[in-house]
């Protein structure tokens, strides 16, 4: 079986069985190329499919469902075999379920912590953020032993390439040059958050081979902005419609793929500088001028016609920025629609209302 | 789609089909974009049951047969389970269509369904500009009055007329339908006055609806839609809130259904 064709869960008990170590790495923002250079599969928890039952005992109602999905694959067992995890410091919600986890539950295998300069433009937040990867670098050699400086290096430069790769992707759906649905665009994309460097290039490769120069420009173009395309029906939906996804402003996509390389010879400053230069974010503390002005620079690079801001019910991060950026993008003349979505529960008739009214409106 | 020659000259009939979560309207328009008829039935559990009929009453009224109608469009929750439409089209665009059409100066469209609710922004040519939808439940909805109406065993018509008479508003705190009908319960057995309840039933329908008025803004003329608008109870609250009167057809309920006959219209000349 190749592993373009693998389940997720077996393509990582297939890297366990070659020595690989197997991390459960919650959203968002990691230093993947760390890990990789330690030998680690980061496998991402994002909105598994599982039904919540346990999961409800721990936490409030108006937690959102990314934690609530996260809690219950580890509650269900289904996490057993993998040798660690990692919790970046995104949202109270995530850093909560850390601690229930971790100090509550106890997760019997080891446990990291990421934590990320929340003013990302003061002076010290560089100086910070490298600490914290040094930290975290530290308490992963002594469970994985030491780090190889040169492994690092390698790791980073695998790194540029996928964010060059991913960027490919994406200049190439904005001009309609590629011939693949929104939910495939999205399902590749999503391969990311699982696969070693080593199977994830070829992979990005072998699909911009396949699939690039013949796409639809016709097409409806739209940005998609929030956490992730979930539910996953409202990209079938949009193919209906004759939409294309021009670019987005995800969580999961632009807002992490888009990696900017450095040219600068420290490895750790080397990852604080593309860090701090990715398209700005909720969960960074991005400040909302500059994501007013990434989503604007989306929009005319692409022709969108409209914004859609697909936002996971009770995700604090998002939901502060929500109204600022409909309300300047408005004024601005770009049609929005804002979605409050409960992850893997389908789309309603009403969301599918929704959706083909704003798409009837912009057309 | 179908061209129905008669006597020589060249007639078109278009239909709009509603199909909403309660109820089922037709309406049967000619070339002039003149309503030749029109129907309201229960969708009840079957759709296409409930289609069939109110398109057999209203082609009876207009003394048309199916095979005359040139183009038809369908609207509402159910559009996409009728087979024969010509084309599908949201009740959001029907809705701004038709308040356009009646009231060319409207700019804010409330629409007050059985299940949900909408506030639209058109434009002078009745085109949307921007919308917003009630949430998942059932609050601020025809169906929460329907529920509440019931509680107190009295007809819909007289639920809103019996709002007007109240001496004042005694404010229901829950927007669930289920715990709003409990506390309605807890209150009539303290003898509170009917009407000060059903006042402030209506209150808490209209302060729902404010919220989504407030989200698009209050723009131009007012025009509201739905059902609802025939309770005399929820538009002199509103009208109260917007400070203007409200442009209300005398079959508000029919609106969506009307769009889409207007919009049959459009789409069949663009097509020919």
């Amino acid at each position: 079986m190749t592993k373009t064709q693998m389940t997720r869960k077996d393509y990582l008990l297939d890297q366990k069985q070659k020595g690989r170590h197997i991390f459960g790495v919650f959203p968002a923002q990691y230093p993947k190329e760390l890990l990789w250079a330690m030998n680690v599969v980061p496998a991402e928890i994002w909105d598994p499919p599982v039904e919540i039952t346990a999961a409800n005992a721990h936490l409030q109602p108006y937690i959102c469902s990314v934690v609530r999905f996260g809690l219950e694959l580890v509650l269900e067992g289904k996490c057993d075999f993998l040798d660690g995890f990692l919790f970046p410091h995104t949202c109270d919600s995530i850093q909560n379920m850390a601690s229930v986890i971790h100090d509550y539950i106890g997760a019997n295998k080891p446990c990291y912590f990421f934590y990320h300069p929340k003013n990302p433009h003061g002076k010290a937040a560089r100086e910070y953020y490298v600490l914290e990867l040094k930290n975290l670098m530290r308490s992963l050699e002594k469970q994985l032993g030491p780090l190889n400086p040169d492994a690092l290096k390698q790791r980073i430069q695998q790194g540029h390439k996928i964010s060059s790769l991913f960027g490919e992707f994406y200049d190439l759906r904005a001009k309609g040059e590629l011939d693949v649905g929104n939910g495939e665009f999205y399902e590749q994309i999503r391969r990311g958050e699982y696969l070693f460097p080593d199977d994830l290039i070829p992979e990005l490769e072998g699909f911009l081979a396949r699939n690039k120069g013949k796409g639809e420009k016709r097409l409806m173009p739209v940005i998609l902005s929030g956490v992730l395309p979930n539910p996953p029906e409202i990209l079938t939906l949009f193919d209906e419609l004759g939409v294309r996804v021009s670019h987005d402003d995800l969580l999961i996509g632009s807002r992490r793929l888009l990696v900017p390389p450095s040219n600068l010879k420290d490895p750790f400053k080397q990852l604080a500088e593309s860090y701090f230069s990715m398209p700005p974010c909720s969960t960074k503390g991005a400040p909302i001028v500059k994501r007013r002005e990434y989503l604007l620079s989306l929009i005319k690079a692409t022709g969108a016609k409209g914004v859609i801001f697909n936002v996971v019910k009770f995700c604090e991060p998002e939901w502060f920025d929500v109204p600022n950026l409909t309300d300047e993008l408005k004024k601005r003349g770009t049609p929005t629609l804002v979605l409050d979505t409960e992850l893997n529960q389908g789309l309603s008739g009403q969301m599918k209302t929704r959706v083909e009214a704003f798409v009837e409106m912009i057309s | 789609m179908r061209l129905w020659r008669f006597k020589g000259l060249s007639m078109t009939y278009f239909a709009g089909i509603d199909i909403g979560s309660l109820t089922t309207e037709v309406v049967i328009l000619d070339s002039n974009a003149d309503m030749l008829s029109y129907s309201i039935n229960l969708t009840g559990a079957d759709c296409n049951e409930a289609v069939d009929q109110a398109l057999g009453q209203a082609l009876s009224r207009a003394g048309l047969s199916r095979d005359q109608l040139s183009f038809i469009v369908a609207t509402g929750y159910g559009r996409v389970t009728i087979p024969f439409s010509d084309k599908k089209i949201t009740e959001i665009s029907c809705h701004g269509t038709s308040a356009h059409h009646l009231f060319p100066d409207t700019e804010t469209v409330i629409d007050i369904g059985g299940q949900d609710s909408k506030v639209i922004r058109i434009d002078k040519e009745g085109k949307v500009l921007d919308f917003t939808m009630n949430d998942k439940c059932a609050a601020g909805t025809g169906r929460f009055l329907e529920v509440m109406a019931g509680a107190f065993r009295v007809s819909l018509e007289d639920f809103g007329q019996l709002s007007l008479k109240a001496e004042r508003e005694i404010p229901i705190s829950s927007v669930c339908t289920v715990f709003a009908e409990s506390e309605v319960i807890s209150l009539i057995a303290q003898n509170q006055a009917r009407e000060d309840i059903i006042r402030g039933l209506h209150s808490s329908v209209v302060n729902r609806i404010w919220n989504m008025v407030q989200t698009v803004g209050v723009h131009g003329a007012v025009t509201m839609s739905g059902g609802v608008a025939k309770n005399r109870g929820v538009v002199v609250l509103m009208e109260e809130k917007l400070g203007k009167p409200i442009h209300i057809h005398t079959e508000p309920q029919i609106m969506g259904a009307l769009g889409a006959a207007l919009l049959a219209k459009r789409h069949f000349l663009q097509e020919k």
